[in-house]
């Protein structure tokens, strides 16, 4: 499966894109996986741009979701995620720091994959760039490769679908980038 | 037959302050009022009447006859909390009581046979129950409270007398074993009468002729008949404990020890009910004359002492009180504890203690209305939405968990993108909501977004747009709304959901496909 790919108990991944390049599909995939299993996950999201909506028509149980908005301030949404990934039970905890994403010492990073290893808690971490560098277990990068519209080229009558490329750019104990791996998701 | 039980606490005065401070049981406690030098004993703890001290005395008599004697001044609050425990303790027994005096409980125990056997095994049990909230009670068993409330006072611990012939068994109990009114006493005395089977044999029309009405009820006490229904005690919402302070506290260093006592005793109860704490308010009294009062909302129920004393401290550091306190009271809105947290097939949740603590850290950081499990409303507005408090074992009863396990997240080629390209589906797109939405112009050709801009610099070609997807609702409401969608792709590569709001004309950058 590709979210058992991405996400390991008691490790940190980034999964970082442009805007528009499939990473929050991503983010709402894993998600679904971890609430699917019956898991608890928390969401802190800095932008306050969840949209719930979408992620229960892509199959998300919102009842096992905690949400933590952090209405900008991406310090405390730092603290919050530290908060969480030291408190075991938790399938994922993932941070969205979208398009601006804050500086993280790299003493702060390693604290961080520590405090996960311990409670054995999935971190990801999705954002513009990355954050934790060297500390993630898994680097993943989120390409947009093409849309597809439904109806005439010049007119089209809906939007049907994105592309996305994802391509591992850093993994410990693994050489280098790895191919880059294709996927669609419908709209 | 039905059976009763009375549960019945000694010196109750003094057995709440011992519950307060246990170290005080192994003292000769009296509880006095009134100011010096008019100071009074009330009650008297069994190692103080052993020494000759009661009721009546003064405190200087008192001391004469006891030099070691410990005194404390008579507390409603933790008589009340003590009160409240037993009958919390006796809930746990019987969910039919009957809140008879302070420290007297009756208890129905009627069907309970089957769960914890003979009359002296339910007497033992509750015996064990008033224990745990910190009080030693003894317990008669008889088929009417005024047989069970003697039974209570006289023999053992627990006295369960024998279903038939429960007067015969307390005939030779002598007169003097009940606490009765003086003029009572006086008149038995009076009258020659040495046992409860000497009164018992008087006729009753002619004790109540000679004594009034307080001759009845004795009467009726001997002989083991109930003349007034049984009022069935309810428990109130809020569950509630409470302690005095002998001297003032400033800081919370030397607060929260007080808080941890008082709430361990409040846990007590609590477990003996099978409940949790939900929401937990701290009361403090002031030297001032005020009180300060703060209310921590636990993100998880729980009972346990220690992270709940930790979230108080929290909230009065956060929330000091403006001056110094004299006494602690917590009040409890509680829940029924659940037995099973989960399911089997369910990964392990955080355990409850945990994840209170982190919400209620997560609560401060971010503020409450920022944490909880979101809701997608009823509606057919975009991005309509609430968020609820979180609870762990939401879900935690549905047969579709682990249904992922097994398969897998990518699935069939979705027929519309089969066409372009025969990759796989690995799920819906998903949106990024932009909260408010972002005000732009829009330059239209024949109706369609044609370039979009915006004062933070966004100024871009339209490539491709699909719509208009025409929305409303509400209409019949002051809240009416209506817009067309669509959905763009524009030249610096961002795929995003435009609006235009119909009743406004104003276009609005709602959400981006990401």
């Amino acid at each position: 499966m590709l979210v058992d790919r991405l996400l390991r108990q008691g490790a940190m991944t980034e999964l970082v894109g442009a805007l528009s390049s499939g990473r929050t599909s991503v983010l709402t995939l894993c998600l679904r996986a971890a609430t699917r299993r019956g898991g608890l996950v928390a969401l802190v999201d800095v932008d306050h741009a969840f949209d719930p909506v979408s992620a229960a028509a892509a199959g998300v149980d919102l009842r096992r979701v905690l949400w933590v908005r952090g209405e900008g301030r991406r310090r405390d949404a730092l603290k919050a995620v530290d908060l969480l990934a030291r408190c075991p039970g938790f399938a994922l905890v993932a941070l969205d720091v979208g398009e601006s994403p804050p500086r993280l010492s790299l003493s702060s990073a390693f604290r961080l994959r520590l405090a996960a290893r311990r409670s054995g808690v999935a971190v990801l971490l999705v954002g513009a760039r990355r954050v934790v560098g060297g500390a993630a277990s898994l680097s993943v990068q989120t390409r947009r490769d093409r849309l597809a519209w439904v109806g005439p080229s010049l007119m089209p009558r809906r939007l049907a679908g994105m592309c996305t490329g994802l391509q591992v750019v850093r993994k410990q104990g693994a050489p280098g980038p790895t191919e880059i791996e294709r996927f669609w998701w419908t709209a | 037959m039905s059976r009763v039980a009375c549960v019945r606490v000694e010196a109750f005065a003094a057995a709440a302050l011992e519950r307060c401070e246990p170290a005080l049981r192994e003292q000769p406690l009296a509880v006095v009022v009134g100011a010096p030098p008019v100071t009074r004993v009330v009650e008297a703890n069994a190692r103080a009447r052993a020494e000759g001290v009661g009721p009546g005395l003064s405190e200087a008599e008192a001391l004469v006859r006891c030099p070691a004697l410990v005194r404390r001044p008579a507390s409603p609050e933790a008589e009340a909390a003590a009160r409240h425990a037993l009958l919390d303790a006796c809930l746990a027994v019987s969910p039919r009581l009957e809140d008879a005096a302070p420290g007297i409980v009756h208890v129905d125990l009627g069907g309970l046979r089957r769960l914890f056997g003979d009359d002296a095994e339910i007497g033992r049990h509750l015996g064990r129950q008033a224990r745990t909230v910190g009080l030693e009670a003894r317990v008669g068993i008889a088929s009417s409270r005024a047989a069970a409330s003697v039974a209570a006072r006289v023999g053992p611990v627990v006295h369960a007398l024998p279903p038939a012939g429960e007067q015969a068994a307390l005939a030779a109990v002598p007169l003097s074993t009940l606490a009765w009114p003086v003029e009572l006493a006086t008149a038995f005395t009076r009258w020659g009468l040495v046992t409860l089977g000497d009164l018992a044999a008087l006729p009753r029309h002619g004790v109540g002729a000679r004594l009034g009405r307080a001759g009845l009820a004795a009467h009726d006490l001997v002989t083991g008949i109930d003349r007034t229904p049984f009022r069935p005690w309810t428990p109130p919402p809020f569950w509630e404990e409470a302690q005095g302070l002998d001297w003032d506290i400033a800081t919370l260093p030397a607060l929260v020890p007080v808080l941890a006592r008082v709430l361990e005793r409040l846990c007590a109860r609590l477990v003996a009910a099978h409940l949790v704490v939900d929401v937990i308010e701290v009361r403090l009294a002031l030297a001032s004359g005020g009180h300060h009062t703060r209310s921590v909302a636990l993100a998880a129920p729980l009972a346990e002492p220690t992270p709940i004393v930790a979230l108080l401290g929290l909230e009065i550091e956060a929330h000091p009180p403006p001056a110094a306190v004299t006494a602690v009271a917590l009040s409890a809105r509680v829940v029924p504890r659940r037995v099973a947290p989960s399911g089997l097939w369910h990964p392990p949740a955080p355990a409850p203690r945990d994840l209170a603590t982190v919400l209620t850290r997560l609560t401060l950081l971010v503020g409450g209305a920022n944490v909880g499990t979101p809701v997608v409303t009823d509606s057919h507005r975009p991005d309509a939405y609430t968020l609820v408090p979180f609870d762990s074992a939401a879900g935690t009863d549905d047969d579709d968990v682990g249904r992922d396990t097994a398969g897998s997240d990518v699935h069939a080629t979705h027929p519309a993108v089969a066409k372009s390209e025969p990759l796989p589906v690995a799920g819906p797109l998903a949106l990024r909501r932009l909260r408010p939405p972002r005000r732009v112009e829009v330059d239209t050709a024949d109706g369609r977004p044609t370039r979009v801009r915006d004062a933070g610099g966004l100024d871009a070609a339209v490539l491709t747009s699909a719509g208009p997807w025409r929305l409303s609702g509400h209409w019949w409401d002051t809240d009416a709304w209506a817009r067309d969608e669509w959905d763009v792709a524009l030249s610096d590569g961002t795929l995003w959901r435009l609006s235009h709001d119909r009743l406004t004309h104003t276009w609005l950058l709602d959400a981006l496909y990401d």
